[in-house]
């Protein structure tokens, strides 16, 4: 055990230089942590020291920094989570995804807190970390292998005692499609913002880790009353205790379409037939398709899913993968769905933002905007379920029209001179929930750091319509802002603490205080925890402002200002001026100025 | 004099209905018993008095219920209203008086019984709590009466009980309210029974009343959080934020629920919600469904002329990044927060709850001294979300909604009855209490 001068962590950063093939340490400063605790804060914080805002994300000067927190390696539930950040060649501003899986937790037990990496390989690469020591291997044996058959490769034949944890790409990711993602544990994904192009560019396939390095728990006592509690919570709460397990997220697709909030057709409109949901609900894939429910390392609820569709296995698919490839396309057929979903993970796709271009594409090619003659062997319809899987693998390769689609819906769309018909923000594709049938989500999506994404800009769904008693009237004006910022600050705090949002279902910030207390010896309240989640999210908006964006990048497409949706028998929409009303609202909360510059601009 | 004359608007008609509901909901009444009075002028200019009819369900009031006699002489009026119609009338002659009510005030009743041999003169009661002490003067008197219902010797002494405190008792009958308005008089009965509630709850559990009443009246800002501001007459329909549809309608949910689950006596405790400059506030959180109260949007700025409690409000949202607050005052956390231990000397600093879903909920509920340093009570709020103040209420705190922190108080409340049963019957609560809540 490692007694550092911060119990909860080794105390050291690991930096990797793939230009110069150096590999250095350095320690992990105690002020650091203090200030941004770890996971999503640490490696915001230590990726703005070392990145220059306006490098190009696809090359050599673009920063990796994947943290942990000090809850990792502790029995913590769903403590197990990673966080990594980069500039997104998606976006062009910050990437901060976030994984389970084991990965996270055995790069710790490795001996490191943190991974830095920087410059260029001109060769494929892995990495190898032990504690023993670390390792740039080259590996152009691997470059063009999918993620699990490059996992396979990585974990055979382990050194005595060893036992490895594998994160790659795919050959996505090789061929820098801008939505790719980084794998771990074959089927967990860093989704969003394109990490796996960042690889990519690197010429780095995978990072590999292993070691059984322990930390130091400053006040057993403290922490063991945070972890009691928050294991009494989560045996309590149905949603955690069960229906995750049972249904997995893919449980909530009725629920959204009750609340009319499941988009259609490239979120044209929100209705859908029972029966085709029906053929695609959570419920459904547990009688047809699941083989049993599974778990990141250290999680008791275990919403993943082990499916097997005529004979493939897989993992999945997710809420998000199922309506983004499935009704937003005009597809209900489980089947298909699962199978590019299995196909994503083994070639290194994000699903959300794959679903929303192949959306986007649908709908120019069914305006008459993507000429046929550009549709090769495809039919590019809505409703077309066979061509899925294929879609995938034409993205991937980047083979005629699955070129431009590999830049996903941003460019697509401007590339054939209708940009309006991409339904992103920040040029990151909007995930499967309707931003009219809410304000706090759609001013979720607007303000998220990363692009529309329901995890870094607020999961206002939650709050809306089944966060229990603290459900939220939808069409608030008054309290959406705080109501989001408040939202983005607790996943900010669980992504800074390594920790699962689904643990949300179950309790709010208190346990948590407790544990990362006990485990540091310092003082982590509630009410730090939120100094913290507003000095990161200040962090994130000058890094993006360093970028080149502002306030009016923090909006909706068109098609969410000007077409209605019917929500609860009206005609609803987000009008322009709601959404500038908000937004400065929503500033102001921030403590930002008006433009959304914070004024502790650093 | 026409019968026509007798015709009461539609807003008073209402206004005795849902008082008159209210007070049933709130316990106060039984089917047919007590009374409602308000000045009224008639269409000719003429001052009578609105009173309901002997024997009307107070529940259920139609508008032949209400009567209309003379204030001035004795009239037909008189055949129909209630037995204490010369009572009320010379209430409504004191001056600044424009209604007085009539309640059966069971837990005040109940709390000043005596088995005395008659004649006698009862004791005063002396309330415990900061809403009777503040808004009943500290006092109410207590009589018996050879006839107790609108006897002479009662339309003599009441009224001048009256003309010097808010709130008086018939023993073994009921209270008198006076007030500029009916809901003022209201408000005053469901003090004056929430008082004589909470001390029937302390005596459960065993606090020396007599003692704490002793340090009340040699210092009460040492055993009240803080002095309560006078109750407000103004502004009761008033509702700055109509546009927000679903708020104004969460509100006056929170509100009704409130009352009807007794988690604050009428008009009394606060909720808000934030926004980013004002906040939507509802100064007498307690509002009954049909009743309602004011619904402002505040700045969230300082003022001089605020209210301590609003102040709290403002306190907190500088301070901190909660959305919601919700202030009540929940009268058997009231008594429960006065509670010691058998064999134990020391304050009470945390409720434990015994009950599984008050364990699931809290684990453990601090408590606070009535004095105490503002950051030790933000810091609770913070870890806790819901802090329960000696002589000051139970506060409560939400990221997000309005429900989540009612959920506080309604929460509190059971917690805090489950534990007074139990020890009612005579079990060991420290038996009762998880263990693993000691740590918590
Ligand atoms: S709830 Fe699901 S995503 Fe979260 S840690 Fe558990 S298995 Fe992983």
């Amino acid at each position: 055990m490692n007694i550092s001068s911060f119990p909860g962590y080794h105390g050291k950063i690991l930096q990797i230089d793939l230009s110069k093939a150096n590999i250095s340490e350095k320690p992990l400063m105690p002020g650091v942590a203090e200030e941004y605790l770890g996971g999503r804060g640490m490696a915001t914080r230590l990726f703005f020291d070392e990145i220059d805002p306006i490098c190009d994300p696809l090359e050599a000067d673009n920063v990796i920094v994947i943290a942990t927190s000090p809850l990792i390696g502790t029995h913590a539930p769903t403590a197990c989570r990673g966080h990594m950040v980069f500039k997104s060649p998606l976006t062009g501003i910050i990437g901060s995804p976030n994984c389970g899986g084991s990965w996270a937790h055995a790069f710790k037990s490795s001996g490191y807190d943190v991974l830095v990496i920087k410059g260029k390989s001109s060769e494929p690469v892995m990495i190898d970390i032990s504690p023993e020591q670390v390792k740039i291997i080259p590996q152009a044996k691997l470059w063009g292998l999918d993620a699990h058959e490059t996992t396979d490769r990585l974990t055979a034949d382990p050194e005595k005692g060893k036992e490895y944890r594998i994160l790659c790409i795919g050959p996505a990711g090789e061929n820098l499609v801008r939505f790719s993602s980084v794998m771990n544990d074959k089927n967990r994904a860093y989704g969003r913002g394109g990490p796996g192009a960042v690889f990519g560019s690197k010429k780095l396939k995978a990072i590999r880790v292993s070691g059984r390095r322990k930390i130091f728990v400053k006040d057993e006592e403290r922490y063991k009353s945070g972890l009691d509690q928050s294991q009494y919570l989560m045996r309590s709460a149905p949603i955690t205790k069960r229906l995750m397990r049972e249904l997995g997220t893919l449980g909530l697709i009725k629920l959204i379409d009750i609340i009319e909030m499941l988009p259609h057709r490239n979120f044209q409109d929100n209705l859908h037939r029972d029966d085709d949901l029906d053929k695609i609900s959570g419920e459904t894939l547990r009688k047809t398709i699941l083989e049993k429910a599974s778990a990141c390392y250290g999680c008791s609820i275990a919403c993943q899913r082990r499916t097997n569709v005529g004979g493939k296995k897989g993992e999945g698919p997710e809420y998000e993968t199922v309506v983004m490839t499935g009704p937003n396309c005009g597809i209900y057929d489980l089947n298909a769905i699962a199978r590019a979903h299995y196909r994503c993970n083994e070639l290194g796709l994000d699903t959300i933002s794959f679903g929303g271009t192949l959306a986007c594409a649908m709908e120019l090619s069914e305006k008459g905007y993507i000429p046929k003659k550009d549709w090769g062997q495809m039919n590019l319809s809505f409703g077309n379920g066979d061509i899925l899987e294929k879609m995938v693998d034409l993205i991937t390769a980047r083979k005629g029209l699955g070129d431009i689609l590999a830049e996903g819906s941003y460019r697509l769309a401007e590339h054939f001179q209708h940009p309006e018909y991409s339904m992103s923000i920040k040029k990151m594709e909007i995930p499967a929930y309707d931003p009219r049938a809410s304000f706090t989500q759609a001013l979720g999506y607007m303000t998220s750091p990363t692009g529309a994404c329901h995890l870094r800009g607020g999961y206002a769904v939650s709050l809306a319509f089944f966060g229990g008693t603290k459900e939220i009237p939808r069409f608030s004006l008054l309290q959406s802002p705080i109501a989001i910022r408040n939202m983005q600050n607790l996943g900010i705090i669980q992504d800074s603490l390594g920790i699962c949002r689904f643990t949300g279902f179950a309790f709010s910030t208190e346990p948590w205080a407790r544990m990362a207390s006990g485990i540091t010896g310092r003082n982590f309240s509630t009410a730090r925890m939120e100094e913290i989640a507003n000095r990161i999210a200040s962090l994130e908006r000058i890094f993006n402002i360093k970028t080149g964006i502002g306030a009016d990048e923090d909006t909706l497409p068109m098609r969410f200002q000007q077409e209605s949706i019917i929500v609860g028998e009206k005609e609803t929409r987000i009008p322009e001026e709601t959404i500038v009303k908000m937004r400065k609202d929503y500033y102001q909360a921030r403590g930002w100025d008006e433009q959304g510059v914070p004024r502790n601009l650093q | 004099m026409k019968d026509k004359h007798w015709k009461a608007n539609e807003a008073l008609i209402h206004l005795f209905q849902t008082v008159g509901r209210a007070s049933l909901l709130y316990d106060i009444q039984d089917s047919h018993c007590g009374n409602m009075v308000m000045r009224w002028i008639d269409e000719r200019g003429k001052e009578r008095m609105a009173i309901t009819a002997t024997g009307s369900q107070k529940g259920d009031l139609e508008p032949e219920h209400i009567c209309f006699p003379s204030l001035k002489e004795t009239d037909f009026g008189y055949y129909k209203a209630s037995s204490e119609s010369d009572i009320h009338a010379k209430i409504l002659a004191l001056e600044g008086v424009n209604a007085s009510m009539h309640c059966h005030t069971k837990d005040l009743i109940i709390d000043t019984l005596d088995d005395e041999k008659k004649p006698s003169r009862p004791e005063p009661f002396y309330p415990t709590d900061p809403l009777g002490y503040y808004h009943l003067g500290g006092i109410i008197p207590v009589d018996w009466f050879a006839l107790p219902s609108g006897s002479p010797q009662m339309v003599k002494v009441i009224p001048d009980r009256l003309s010097r405190h808010p709130v008086t008792l018939v023993q073994a009958h009921g209270a008198f309210s006076k007030g500029r308005t009916l809901t003022e008089a209201f408000f005053l009965q469901c003090v004056a029974n929430n008082s004589g509630y909470i001390v029937r709850m302390m005596k459960k559990l065993d606090v020396d009343v007599e003692d704490l009443r002793g340090k009340i009246k040699s210092d009460p800002h040492a055993q009240f959080s803080y002095p309560l501001h006078e109750y407000r007459i103004e502004d009761d329909e008033a509702c700055q934020f109509p546009k927000e549809e679903e708020l104004v309608k969460e509100f006056y949910k929170t509100g009704a629920r409130i009352f009807e689950s007794r988690l604050s006596a009428f008009h009394t405790g606060s909720v808000s919600i934030r926004g980013v400059n004002t906040m939507f506030y509802a100064p007498n959180a307690s509002m009954p469904r049909e009743i309602g109260g004011p619904l402002l949007e505040i700045s969230l700025s300082p003022e001089n002329d605020d209210t301590k409690e609003l102040e709290i409000h403002k306190f907190i949202y500088k301070e901190t990044n909660f959305q919601a607050i919700c202030h009540c005052w929940v009268p058997e956390a009231e008594a429960h927060a006065k509670f010691r231990y058998p064999g134990e000397s020391k304050a009470l600093e945390r409720i434990i709850p015994i009950d599984a879903e008050g364990s699931y909920l809290y684990l453990v509920i601090p408590v606070l001294p009535p004095v105490h340093d503002i950051e030790t009570f933000l810091q609770l709020l913070h870890d806790y979300k819901v802090v329960v103040v000696q002589g000051g209420g139970v506060w409560g705190v939400g990221s997000q909604s309005l429900s989540e922190v009612l959920h506080h108080p309604s929460s509190v409340r059971e917690i805090c009855l489950y534990r007074i049963g139990a020890y009612e019957r005579g079990l060991d609560l420290r038996k009762m209490e998880p263990k693993k809540a000691h740590n918590w």
